[in-house]
């Protein structure tokens, strides 16, 4: 396990150094320039002459050759200085630190609820195949497969607002500090997601559970007269379980960037919108860590999956 | 009070083409207005010299020149003649201390310098020399870190003395030293400033100390906007201190004001904090104890959010939670303020053909239906038709005067016909192809920019593409002339004066040309219209320069947005006159609680 551990971290070294390269070139091939931002008036139109924008570029270091900037860069992420943002000065390890725990909660909460909600329609689903039950399940799914999330957002709080006055806090607040606001910004956009998710889960636990059904295991465990429930929750779900994990992981390295369209909807502060911002003001420094940050997210989720696959399935050993 | 509030909201319906006089009339009638004061308000939505006043005009600042500052600006102000000091305060009598108002706000903070156009929420922290009156409606200039001022007689020399015993919040004494720092810094920037409002001062010809709390300006020619440019709240005076601390770049900086409230936490694209300035100079203000300033981009967010409490108090909402308020009448309020700073407007590139001659142009300010653009618009924004100032400013003309001119009058008849005979004479009598850009905001591009294409097509068969881009290429595009028609709304100014707007956006090379407009007669207009004090003079130079881009127009104009400021009912003393607003700044609100 400890080499399999070694081989994957160091497998994970140039995945993230391509991330590196691609978004720093990005921002530099890409049209738009940040100094149209920084010194704006009426709706963004900028005043400065040619010689103004020049000496705004030195300031910002944007003048210097590609290769000194992204060596500028990947140094001070190495000395764990993520740098600042351009225009305000703000460091981008306070923006992750103080956005970051919102967006993760949300996620966790998300995929939480879309367990709670999918794993037990998706195994009713499938024991009782064809029945009622499996035509609703599945009919509901099928429907919040196809309604985007944001849409459930913006369902909630239009019917927050006009039916009962109320709409989640415009603020930030910490479960450690403040539980009661926080569950309140947190659990509207949770929900958005998860249900979403759940359809996902509901999906992929179904046809897994009726994969492992027909499995001899199953069919000898019934045979030697074990409790159906037991049969159920033992055998079928256990080994059902690697395809919604896998799925339930790649989810949550997403989320864990933080969804733009459901922060927006949500008017919640997290890191997506911060990204959103960062991408309409060209904030290159800001961007290309939060991206990086990202990468390592969605590797280290990555690599969380594979390795839960063994406990989930003794069968399975990482040499 | 309410009556009043009702009066200038009908007021301001009338002019922006909302309400028709006949409705008007009735509506006055009911409100049991005597028919020579609904002339005295007619005459005031119309554009005379009468101003739309408000219930709180006794109270207050009794150092006074008018707004526009057009005309007879004194040669002395009254406090100076009297002594009497001058302190800001609510414009409605009584307001209680104490509390916390919570705005939602909008706007994105670049950076913290507003002389390099950043700063935004932070105006709450800063005073400017000069003011406009809260308690006249904003109607009055009156001083605020000023004492008073004086005028010399050729009107070329603004000699200012400024209050004494007056702190930064970091304990520097305040003086004249800053403002001449504050004001050199804008109009002689520092080689890596990049000052935004230098063109606002091109009549400066230099800044000066006198003593300790005694600064001038001298002026190349006597120009009457020059007080109304001191104004806008983003004119904050900084410590020389400061300035020097940081080499005169504050962009990363959160310098220390002088103002009602006191910086305490910014957490970025969230909230904005401050507390009260307990050594305020204005012993009457500040009267809330904190303010928290929202991040709320969206402007439906923001709507909610006053809707449901959340948020106290909003500049701009959305249109369906402006409608949603009217039947919340018992918990909020709302206005519709017209917005001098956006002009919905097709700039047309003056440089390229077909469009460089000044026919093609006129045919399109012809044939193209501003009824129709902004009925199609009217679920998103409110657009008031104007003729090229702002239809709050006082010089414009009469809505219903404007419906009956060439190119704005709902019969497109005649107008197609003369647009069809211009376009056949410059050469395209079948019309010619061309690029619409738009920013990649659903309205722009999926309303207004389509039906202005199909208008084009339907009445001139001017066939145009559209390109949709994010705002930051446009700006480049528009900056860089690479472009044929673009749709925006950069035409506007933060100082309600046309001269200043007109020789930033229209002069030939100015900065913010960006139609490569090139009018010699209009250029010559704008010479005269630079140091013409006499109002009526004034008035007239305003109408000849209308018609004169009517004639030879620059770009497309549609009309200038309205803004939908809506609060709680608790809230009061942010003043928003319906000619004048002082965005974001807030020394005088209180609540009734």
């Amino acid at each position: 396990m400890g080499h399999y551990l070694r081989k994957r971290l160091l497998a994970a070294i140039p995945t993230l150094f391509g991330i590196t390269v691609l978004i720093f070139l990005a921002m530099r091939v890409l049209p738009g320039d940040p100094v149209s931002f920084i010194f704006t008036e009426a709706q963004g139109v900028q005043v400065l002459n040619e010689e103004q924008k020049s000496q705004a570029r030195a300031k910002l270091g944007l003048d210097r050759p590609y290769h000194e900037q992204y060596l500028g860069w990947i140094g001070g992420v190495l000395r764990g200085d993520l740098g600042e943002s351009f225009w305000r000065g703000e460091k981008t390890a306070a923006l992750i630190a103080r956005r970051g725990p919102i967006t993760a909660q949300i996620a966790l909460m998300a995929v939480a609820l879309s367990w709670l909600i999918g794993l037990p329609v998706g195994i009713l689903s499938a024991v009782r195949r064809n029945s009622w039950l499996d035509y609703l399940s599945r009919t509901t799914v099928t429907f919040f497969l196809a309604v985007p999330s944001f849409l459930i957002g913006l369902t909630v709080v239009l019917v927050g607002v006009l039916v009962f006055n109320w709409r989640p806090p415009l603020t930030i607040a910490y479960p450690w500090t403040d539980p009661l606001t926080n569950l309140q910004i947190t659990i509207g956009p949770a929900l958005a997601l998860g249900v979403g998710l759940a359809a996902v889960v509901a999906r992929f636990t179904r046809s897994s559970c009726l994969e492992v059904l027909n499995e001899d295991y199953v069919r000898t465990a019934r045979a030697k007269g074990v409790v159906e429930r037991r049969v159920i929750l033992k055998h079928v779900f256990r080994n059902a379980l690697l395809p919604v994990i896998t799925v339930s992981g790649l989810a949550l390295g997403g989320l864990l960037g933080g969804s733009v369209a459901v922060e927006r909807a949500f008017g919640v502060p997290g890191l997506g919108l911060a990204l959103t911002f960062a991408l309409a003001e060209r904030d290159w420094n800001v961007i290309q860590n939060l991206v990086l940050l990202y990468g390592v997210i969605v590797t280290a989720v990555n690599l969380a999956v594979d390795l839960s696959y063994s406990w989930f399935d003794p069968r399975i050993r990482y040499q | 009070m309410a009556r009043s509030t009702e009066l200038r909201s009908l007021g301001q319906d009338l002019t922006s083409g909302r309400l028709s006089r006949r409705e008007f009339l009735r509506r006055a009638a009911a409100l049991g207005l005597t028919a020579s004061s609904v002339a005295a308000l007619l005459a005031a939505c119309g554009g005379s010299a009468a101003p739309a006043s408000t219930p709180a005009a006794a109270t207050g600042a009794s150092t006074a020149v008018p707004a526009a500052a057009a005309t007879k600006a004194p040669v002395s102000n009254p406090a100076a003649a009297t002594g009497g000091a001058t302190f800001m305060k609510a414009p409605e009598p009584n307001p209680k201390r104490g509390g916390t108002v919570k705005t939602a706000f909008g706007v994105t903070v670049g950076h913290y310098d507003f002389h390099q156009g950043g700063g935004g929420p932070l105006v709450q922290a800063f005073d400017n020399l000069v003011t406009l009156n809260y308690t006249d409606g904003l109607e009055t200039i009156v001083p605020e870190l000023a004492e008073s001022w004086e005028i010399s007689a050729d009107k070329q020399t603004y000699t200012f003395k400024v209050r004494d015993g007056v702190k930064f919040h970091d304990g520097t004494p305040f003086g004249a030293e800053d403002v001449v720092a504050t004001f050199s810094r804008i109009i002689f920037p520092p080689p890596g400033i990049a000052s935004l409002f230098q063109e606002n001062f091109a009549a400066v010809e230099k800044v000066e100390l006198i003593d300790r709390l005694t600064m001038r300006f001298v002026l190349k020619y006597a120009w009457p906007p020059f007080l109304a440019a001191l104004t806008p709240v983003n004119m904050v005076i900084y410590s020389k201190k400061t300035l020097e601390q940081n080499g005169n770049d504050l962009r990363k900086v959160i310098a220390p004001g002088t103002g009602a409230f006191v910086y305490k936490e910014y957490k970025t694209a969230e909230r904005w904090i401050f507390e009260r300035n307990p050594n305020y100079w204005n012993p009457e203000l500040p009267y809330v104890d904190r303010l928290e300033m929202l991040h709320v981009p969206a402007w439906t967010d923001r709507g909610t959010a006053v809707l449901t409490g959340q948020a106290d108090f909003s500049w701009n909402v959305s249109m369906e939670t402006h409608q949603e308020a009217e039947k919340r009448k018992d918990s909020v309020a709302t206005r519709v303020l017209p917005h001098f700073g956006a002009a919905y407007h097709v700039a047309i590139n003056n440089q390229r053909k077909p469009f460089s001659d000044p026919r093609v142009r006129r045919a399109i300010h012809l044939a193209v239906s501003r009824q129709n653009l902004i009925g199609a618009f009217a679920k998103q924004e409110f657009i008031t038709m104007d003729r090229w100032v702002s239809h709050a400013n006082k010089y414009a003309l009469p809505l219903e005067d404007i419906q009956k001119l060439p190119g704005y009058r709902a019969d497109k008849k005649e107008d197609i016909a003369e647009a069809k005979r211009l376009l056949a004479e410059a050469g395209h009598p079948d019309g010619f192809e061309a690029e619409l850009m738009s920013a990649d905001v659903a309205p722009h591009a999926q309303i207004m920019a389509p039906a202005f294409q199909d208008q084009l097509r339907r009445t001139l068969n001017i066939r145009t593409t559209i390109k949709v881009l994010e705002r930051s290429l446009l700006t480049n595009a528009l900056s860089q002339g690479e472009y044929d028609m673009q749709l925006g709304t950069s035409y506007g100014s933060d100082i309600p004066d046309p001269e200043l707007m007109w020789t930033r956006a229209l002069r030939t090379g100015a900065s913010q040309n960006w139609s490569k407009y090139a009018n010699p007669k209009f250029d010559q207009l704008l010479d005269q219209l630079k140091t013409e004090a006499d109002e009526e003079a004034r008035q007239r130079l305003v109408r000849e320069g209308m018609q004169l881009l009517d004639d030879d127009p620059p770009f497309y104009l549609m009309g200038f947005a309205d803004h939908l400021p809506m609060w709680r009912k608790p809230v009061h003393g942010i003043v928003a006159n319906w000619r004048h607003t002082h965005w974001g700044r807030m020394p005088t609100v209180w609540l009734d609680q």
